[in-house]
């Protein structure tokens, strides 16, 4: 049955108004759950809020779980999904980049607009610098154009690259989420005591 | 979960597991109907294209990184991501009316630093941000969060490297933040 | 407040457990044993050089030829539009676009009977119908099509009508063929499954 548009039972059209929903939806959880707050997002990093680790692990496990079980029940075509390829030194100076921008700037592209909607000044500036870096990239484009392609592994899932099945994918990062949950509500005590303000 | 209790001190937040738990079914959600994922650096780049374009048509489609997106009859603004960024705003808007939590624009900083000095570091981690999501193939929702999920090994190198390395400079930023 | 996160923890690793317990479907369904050797048994699977001949003749758009022999046998001859499957590549990824595609038929020939015979057993075990066999491969089509024999004086006279035919059948494809020495070898309508769309993606 699913995916529906890559199968058919959708127009391209329809696709598209029906992303301004799920658009809606992401954007309205991410706001109703502190992100719009670049020191809620900090918090992760020195241990006063832990909002970001909540939320963004819990959102992977429920949709890894998730995908798993729909794909039994045949609802869901997994093969026919689209995967993140992976361009290995790319990435990895990418993965880098971003979070030294993550730790400067406390923000994250998605997370930045919905601080801009309630009113952050500093969020808007972030988006203006987000246009900036993409400008700067296309402009040296040409001479990291190499390594920018360097490395392509193709759409390759972590049951290609290591051959252990998504089940114990699955299950451990469950499993890990769940420690590091728990494990956060220990340290959030600790170093709450320390700090006056813990939730912006 | 809409209190309108004055009593109580600070803003009220969802439930984070809560919100979480939405969230993974909001990411099934999509992927059962358009095959995708989430993502936002996409929709950024796309607007700066179209802004390339519409400065000057004939550099951008010549240009080597910008040329690649602009295909004739259809604007690159016309994409999945463009609208669901639109929605984003729409729904965070929701979110922070309900909530009480828009206000006149001001500068949110940390203690130890100027709304000035704020601004700055804002501006450069966005930049470092618009640099890093095109290297990275996308940022923390479409490449960490939605590619971990699709299970894809890039997604998940990508949402790793971003947590190591902000954890590796986060005591050198400190004073931005505590 | 603890307690419930405590029971929200155990229902969430029962349900990221579960997933190492869902049955993996199968990737083809399987003939059942008794239902392929009635099958087998079947004459109708069979399909005559002369039937072959007039489908080719008539260009009728269902016919679906596969040359189950191997690549170089194919090249150096073989029947027009005819696609080349190799028997022991049958199973192998792609091998199978070329069956149950609704609508066409399948004819699966080789020099004699047995390699058609054989992937004729594999396409059915898949499940796939609607899959014929050439009977007597191509050497009986050289014999009936290409060199026609004259029948002797005595016999009946449905076997001179089926001499005028094939008389008729050996103009067309030995003419045919020299015309095809001089271009390339023609394109042949190949006709596949459509293959799934992958959806498009990225960030």
């Amino acid at each position: 049955m699913g995916p529906l548009f890559p199968n058919g039972l959708i127009s391209g059209d329809w696709n598209l108004v029906i992303a301004v929903f799920i658009g809606f939806g992401f954007g309205f959880l991410l706001e109703a759950s502190g992100f719009s707050s670049s020191r809620n997002l900090a918090g992760v990093f020195y241990g006063y809020n832990f909002v970001v680790l909540r939320v963004f692990f819990t959102a992977v496990i429920v949709a890894m779980v998730g995908l798993l079980y729909f794909n039994y029940f045949g609802w869901l075509d997994l093969s026919k999904i689209f995967i993140l390829p992976t361009f290995l030194p790319s990435m990895i100076v990418g993965g880098v980049v971003m979070g030294l921008g993550f730790i400067i700037g406390g923000f994250c592209p998605g997370t930045s607009f919905t601080a801009i909607v309630i009113g952050k000044l500093d969020a808007l500036v972030f988006a203006v610098g987000l246009f900036i870096g993409i400008f700067l990239f296309a402009e040296v484009f040409p001479y990291i154009e190499h390594f920018y392609y360097s490395g392509n592994l193709g759409h390759v899932t972590l049951t290609d690259v290591t051959g252990i099945s998504a089940y114990w994918w699955a299950f451990g990062f469950t499993v890990i989420a769940l420690s590091a949950f728990w494990a956060s509500w220990l340290i959030e005590k600790k170093v709450r005591k320390r700090i006056k303000e813990y939730k912006f | 979960m809409i209190k309108y209790n004055s009593k109580r001190e600070g803003t009220h937040y969802l439930n984070p597991y809560l919100g979480g738990v939405l969230m993974g079914l909001l990411m099934i959600v999509t992927i059962f109907i358009s095959g995708r994922e989430l993502g936002i650096s996409g929709a950024v780049k796309d607007t700066v294209v179209e802004t390339a374009h519409a400065i000057s048509p004939a550099a951008a489609k010549a240009h080597p990184y910008y040329g690649m997106y602009i295909k004739d009859g259809q604007s690159p603004m016309h994409s999945w991501l463009v609208f669901e960024v639109l929605g984003v705003f729409i729904g965070a808007l929701l979110s922070g009316i309900i909530y009480k939590r828009v206000r006149k624009p001001f500068v949110e900083h940390g203690p130890s630093i100027s709304s000035k000095r704020r601004l700055v570091v804002a501006l450069i981690g966005g930049i470092l941000w618009g640099f890093g999501t095109r290297l990275g193939r996308g940022c923390t929702s479409g490449a960490a969060l939605s590619g971990s999920s699709t299970f894809s090994f890039g997604g998940v190198m990508v949402m790793l490297l971003i947590f190591a390395s902000a954890y590796l400079f986060a005591w050198l930023f400190r004073k931005l933040w505590t | 407040m603890n307690r419930n996160y405590f029971i929200l923890t155990i229902i969430m690793l029962v349900l990221a457990a579960g997933t190492f317990f869902i049955p993996r479907k199968s990737l083809q369904q399987q003939a059942k044993p008794s239902k392929l050797l009635w099958e087998i048994i079947q004459p109708t699977r069979y399909v005559s050089t002369d039937q072959v001949a007039k489908m080719i003749i008539q260009k009728d758009p269902t016919l679906e030829l596969i040359d189950v022999r191997s690549a170089d046998e194919y090249n150096k001859f073989s029947l027009p539009n005819s696609i080349n499957v190799p028997l022991d590549s049958i199973v192998n990824e792609g091998g199978m676009d070329y069956f149950g595609i609704p609508g066409t038929n399948v004819v699966f020939f080789s020099n004699d009977d047995i390699k058609a015979d054989e992937a004729w057993v594999l396409a059915k075990r898949l499940g796939f119908n609607a899959t014929y066999v050439m009977k007597g491969g191509l050497n009986r089509w050289i014999e009936t099509i290409i060199q026609p024999k004259e029948p002797a004086e005595e016999s009946p006279g449905t076997a001179f009508e089926s001499y005028e035919f094939r008389k008729g059948a050996q103009l067309f494809f030995t003419g045919a063929k020299v015309e095809k020495t001089t271009t390339k070898k023609s394109k042949i309508v190949v006709r596949r499954k459509k293959k799934a769309v992958v959806a498009a993606g990225g960030c």
